[in-house]
């Protein structure tokens, strides 16, 4: 029977399309051996990973340079918040999931079952940051005014309350613009949670957790989002990831610590608040307001969640490596970026936690050339 | 003396007051045009200004790279878009081609009125609807964001467009036509396929080209759906991006770099949507001409 | 003496018209299931929303439509979507009091523009608003529309309308930033053409009888048109305005980018708000499925459904009525609605 005319050119061309894609596509997807080039053995396979914001520059940085380790490991980190990156961890619809705070008890409840591992990749820092007109970075500020900005208590920035911390500074009468996220964010997590300890008022009110109901201001995905929401605001403020606060060429406030010195956010001063951690990871784990001297306040690390019974040896191998990868090598690459690599003894015992991956119960260790 | 003749351009019987509210009525309607093609044209310049400066060769040629290194494209996007855009093609052409005979060759009772129905209906349906209905049963079901699940979620707002546009093109058909292949003692299917679709070719084709168009644009069911990727992905059963997805992602970047590929996008999806659409009515016109 | 002749051999006992009664019965057969097909689809999608959704309703109830509290996070959940349905129901209003009178206008001009040389151009030009897609749309609200309305039109509002007792509250300017109005504006815009199409075709076949008549009668072109056309045409109309609507409420991509996600339901329309579709598009990739999160946004997708496939029949209905009513082509009117709704 004669199909109809319009088909057959119809069927043609979607294959072609098709037959173009595969043609002209970089590497397989699929495949773990695809053409080595340079080093022969593991060429690695492709992995899908989604969470954190926080951590979208540093693992999209990685995934680019690990490509040069093993071709074939194209890492797919798609950025949609530290909720969403649970949630699909839980679903196992991702390789591996990422957060900037620790899962929770009823998280952990919800997780199909408890075989999986927690690590900390990175230290970074959340950072009160601000768009108004002739104002520059350091603005000084301790907690209780950010919390009272945030609860609205605080309005404008020539408020006496900022005006007492920064003699010389030209504040200007304006509104303040507060924007915060409108996901769930671990962002937000490790922010309000240290408001919620600088700030009595903020704690009964609002609270600490990956999601509050803010008392005003816009709501913005991601720390994009806010990045983008604050630069493009006259009088705007919010708080968001270092990094993302660096590129957009954001002020950044200077932060007071619990000695009453006021910290500006950088590799060293991040990095000296790296002390806080401890194996194994608990729902509590935090490293704000460090007792280091000249550590910052409101610094955070960020985690990765992988389960460790893999059934796939080429995804499970590609896991192992490019961690492994990430947590030694890759540690250099974290300040080009406005991050801080882990205390060394914290990235061993990362390390350490990578070997409780198996693949059908045999464990897999990382590929020689990784370290 | 000369008697003047004052020209009547209206009965005289008209008075001021209501010739006045006519020419305010007129302005009103000329007002209301202006207005409405306003938005039409600050839209197309700003995508059009925004857009030409991120279109080049790296637009198509490079894959998505983080924000830290330059160069970056959205090779990725335009592949995935092709995948799911085909998908949904190869799915719901043929179905709403069947459909659309169904409700023309047969359509006069009352299962033919539910089904029209409820096409019609469908043209309205939220597209952020279609992509949590395909999540649940896709992605759920495969246990991974997918193209193949994008593809199918564009099935749902393809399928009702397609079927309602095909069945109007084949009643545009005279009936003489079928009516000669019976006579000829053609069966009633082989009068259908060989001689009414044929000559409707064309309009299905259009019908064809107005799926795909809106199709092309939709990011709320692909959203949902094929979670996005930064590489080229052939694989059906993964995370795929899309070139509206990608905008989507990028419009809500805080690096200039990223925004700018945005309006790249949004470019090629305008020119994309607008060739399809103005080539459909022009096709259309010409199909109608040749049928009336 | 004559002989009859046998009649022709197209009686049914043959084979060859047995295989040809098979082939049109497996051809009807088969266009038939595919047909029910697309019933049986929106069953299972009004099935599946269904059925993840009613965890939200049992566990909350009517304080699901009637609560201010929207929190998802795990063992604190408690969902109140009202600011959703205030936001959806605000920026369609908005688009629809924006939009209906222009597009009711545009319809009007078309048809009564005597030279093809404007209407032509002029009505695939209101088409090419309906094919642009939504992330455009958000794009340029985002980029365009938002700063602008914050730089003039937000400000100048506010200090004249705003100063207004009542009325005022509803225009007070606090801040840049995305804002339920600016939504709005974006949607009417998205709604015209769709508006415009409908309208322009239930008018058309306001019979020419009647158009001459008042011609005759001496009535101006504005007395026609309020007097003699739009309140045949008017059930049509209402017909077009809610398709128009539907549309609106269930936009979502290109409301997201500029409404400002906020869940405070404020007086002001210059404030942030959010609407069921674009809390729907951020929140459901982070989800969960173990708590009430996932299902309370498929059961906000089930409402967004049902209202608009409401006001799509509703319309349908109207549409067809002030068609029919006037004799005119039912199926050229259904042509026009079909490729511009298909084009939005």
């Amino acid at each position: 029977m004669r199909i109809h005319r319009l088909a057959r050119p119809a069927v043609i061309a979607a294959a072609a399309v098709t037959l173009v894609a595969a043609a002209c596509s970089n590497t397989s997807s699929t495949s773990s051996t695809s053409g080595g080039t340079t080093t022969g053995g593991f060429q690695g396979t492709a992995l899908n990973g989604a969470g954190s914001t926080f951590a979208q520059p540093l693992y999209q940085l990685w995934s680019q340079s690990f490509l040069q380790k093993e071709p074939g490991a194209q890492i797919n980190y798609q950025a949609i918040g530290s909720g969403g990156g649970i949630e699909q961890f839980t679903s196992q619809t991702v390789d591996f999931g990422a957060t900037d705070v620790p899962l929770q008890s009823d998280e952990i409840s919800n997780l199909p079952n408890q075989n999986y591992i927690e690590f900390p990749t990175a230290l970074g820092a959340v950072v009160f940051a601000y768009n108004v007109s002739g104002v520059d970075s350091g603005l000084k500020l301790d907690g209780k005014t950010i919390a009272d900005i945030f609860l609205g208590n605080i309005t404008k920035w020539n408020d006496p309350a900022i005006a007492s911390q920064n003699s010389g500074v030209n504040l200007p009468d304006e509104p303040i613009q507060t924007v915060h996220r409108s996901d769930e964010s671990g962002t937000t997590a490790v922010w309000t949670g240290w408001l919620s300890a600088e700030s009595p008022e903020w704690a009964s009110k609002v609270g600490a957790d990956k999601a509050v109901q803010w008392p005003g201001g816009t709501g913005a995905s991601g720390n994009d989002g806010v990045a983008a929401g604050i630069s493009q605001t006259e009088g705007g403020a919010g708080y968001l990831s270092y990094d993302f606060a660096k590129t957009a060429g954001l002020g950044i406030a200077d932060i007071q610590a619990s000695d009453g010195s006021y910290v500006a956010p950088s590799i060293e001063s991040i990095s000296k608040a790296g002390g806080g951690l401890n194996f194994p990871i608990q729902s509590d784990t935090t490293i704000i307001n460090s007792t280091a001297k000249g550590a910052y306040p409101v610094a955070s690390t960020t985690y990765v969640l992988i389960y460790t019974d893999q059934t796939d040896q080429a995804k499970a191998q590609t896991l192992v490596d490019f961690w492994t990868w990430a947590l030694t090598d890759g540690q250099s690459q974290t300040e080009q970026i406005n991050y801080s690599p882990l205390p060394s003894d914290f990235a061993k015992s990362a390390l350490k936690e990578l070997g409780k991956i198996t693949v059908n119960g045999t464990p897999v260790s990382p590929t020689s050339s990784m370290g | 003396m000369s008697a003047t003749i004052s020209p009547i351009a209206v009965p005289p019987t008209i008075s001021s007051h209501r010739r006045r509210k006519d020419r305010i009525f007129s302005i009103a309607l000329w007002a209301s045009v202006v207005i409405a093609l306003i938005p039409l044209l600050l839209i197309v310049y700003r995508v059009v200004r925004l857009g030409v400066a991120a279109v080049s060769v790296s637009l198509f040629a490079h894959t998505a790279l983080p924000a830290s290194m330059p160069g970056g494209g959205m090779k990725q996007a335009f592949f995935g878009t092709a995948m799911i855009v085909g998908i949904a093609i190869v799915i719901s052409v043929p179905l709403g081609v069947l459909t659309g005979i169904y409700l023309s060759e047969y359509g006069s009772g009352r299962i033919a009125s539910v089904v029209r129905f409820t096409a019609e209906i469908l043209l309205s349906i939220p597209s952020i609807v279609a992509g949590a209905f395909i999540w649940a049963l896709v992605v759920v079901a495969l246990g991974s964001f997918s193209g193949l699940a994008a593809g199918v979620a564009l099935t749902v707002i393809m399928w009702p467009i397609m079927a309602r546009a095909t069945e109007e093109v084949l009643r545009l058909v005279p009936t003489e036509l079928r009516e000669g292949g019976l006579a000829l003692g053609y069966p009633r299917w082989r009068v259908v396929l060989r001689i009414v679709l044929p000559t409707a070719g064309a309009g299905v084709f259009t019908a064809i080209m107005l799926a795909v168009a809106r199709g092309l644009g939709e990011t709320a069911p692909v959203l949902l759906t094929a979670l996005g990727n930064d590489f080229v992905n052939t694989n059906p059963l993964k995370p795929t991006d899309a070139v509206p997805l990608r905008v989507y992602n990028y419009a809500q970047s805080a690096y200039p770099a990223w925004r700018a590929l945005a309006w790249g996008g949004a470019l090629m999806l305008l020119v994309g949507v607008l060739v399809l659409s103005v080539t459909a009515r022009m096709l259309s016109i010409r199909q109608q001409r040749r049928m009336r | 003496m004559a002989t009859v002749d046998a009649p022709p051999k197209a009686a049914p006992a043959t084979p060859l018209s047995r295989r040809r009664r098979f082939g049109d019965r497996a051809f009807r057969w088969t266009t038939l299931v595919v047909s029910v097909g697309l019933v049986v689809m929106l069953a299972m999608l009004l099935w599946v929303l269904a059925d993840g959704g009613w965890r939200a309703i049992r566990e909350f109830g009517v304080h699901f439509v009637i609560g201010r509290d929207w929190n998802p996070v795990t063992g604190r959940e408690t969902y109140g979507a009202l600011p959703f349905i205030f936001g959806t129901v605000v920026t369609s209003l908005i688009a629809m009091i924006i939009a209906m009178p222009i597009g009711v206008g545009v319809a009007l001009f078309l048809n009564e523009s005597g030279s093809a040389w404007i209407k032509n151009p002029l009505a695939v030009l209101v088409d090419l608003l309906a094919a642009i897609p939504s992330v455009v749309y958000g794009l340029w609200g985002l980029f365009v529309l938002v700063p602008l309305f914050d730089r003039t039109v937000q400000p100048w509002m506010s200090a004249s309308i705003g100063k207004v007792p009542v009325i005022g509250s509803l225009f007070q300017y606090k801040g840049p930033g995305g804002d339920i109005f600016t939504a709005g504006v974006i949607l009417a815009i998205m709604i015209l053409p769709i508006v415009t199409a409908v309208t322009r075709e239930v008018v058309s076949v306001v019979s020419t009888e009647t158009r001459e008549a008042a011609m005759a009668l001496g009535a101006t072109r504005y007395e026609t048109i309020r007097l003699g056309v739009l309140p045949t045409a008017r059930p049509g109309i209402i017909g077009a305005g809610m398709l128009g609507l539907g549309r609106a409420l269930g936009e979502t991509i290109a409301v997201a980018l500029v409404i400002g996600n906020s869940t405070n339901i404020t007086a002001s329309l210059f404030n942030p708000g959010y609407t069921i579709p674009a809390v729907i598009a951020n929140e459901f990739r982070e989800a969960t499925s173990a708590g009430v999160h996932r299902s309370a946004l498929l059961f906000l997708a089930l409402l967004l459904v049902l209202i608009a496939l409401g006001m799509a029949t509703v319309s349908r209905l109207l549409v067809r009525r002030t068609t029919r009513l006037m004799g005119g082509d039912v199926a050229a009117q259904e042509e026009a609605a079909t490729s511009t709704l298909g084009m939005a």
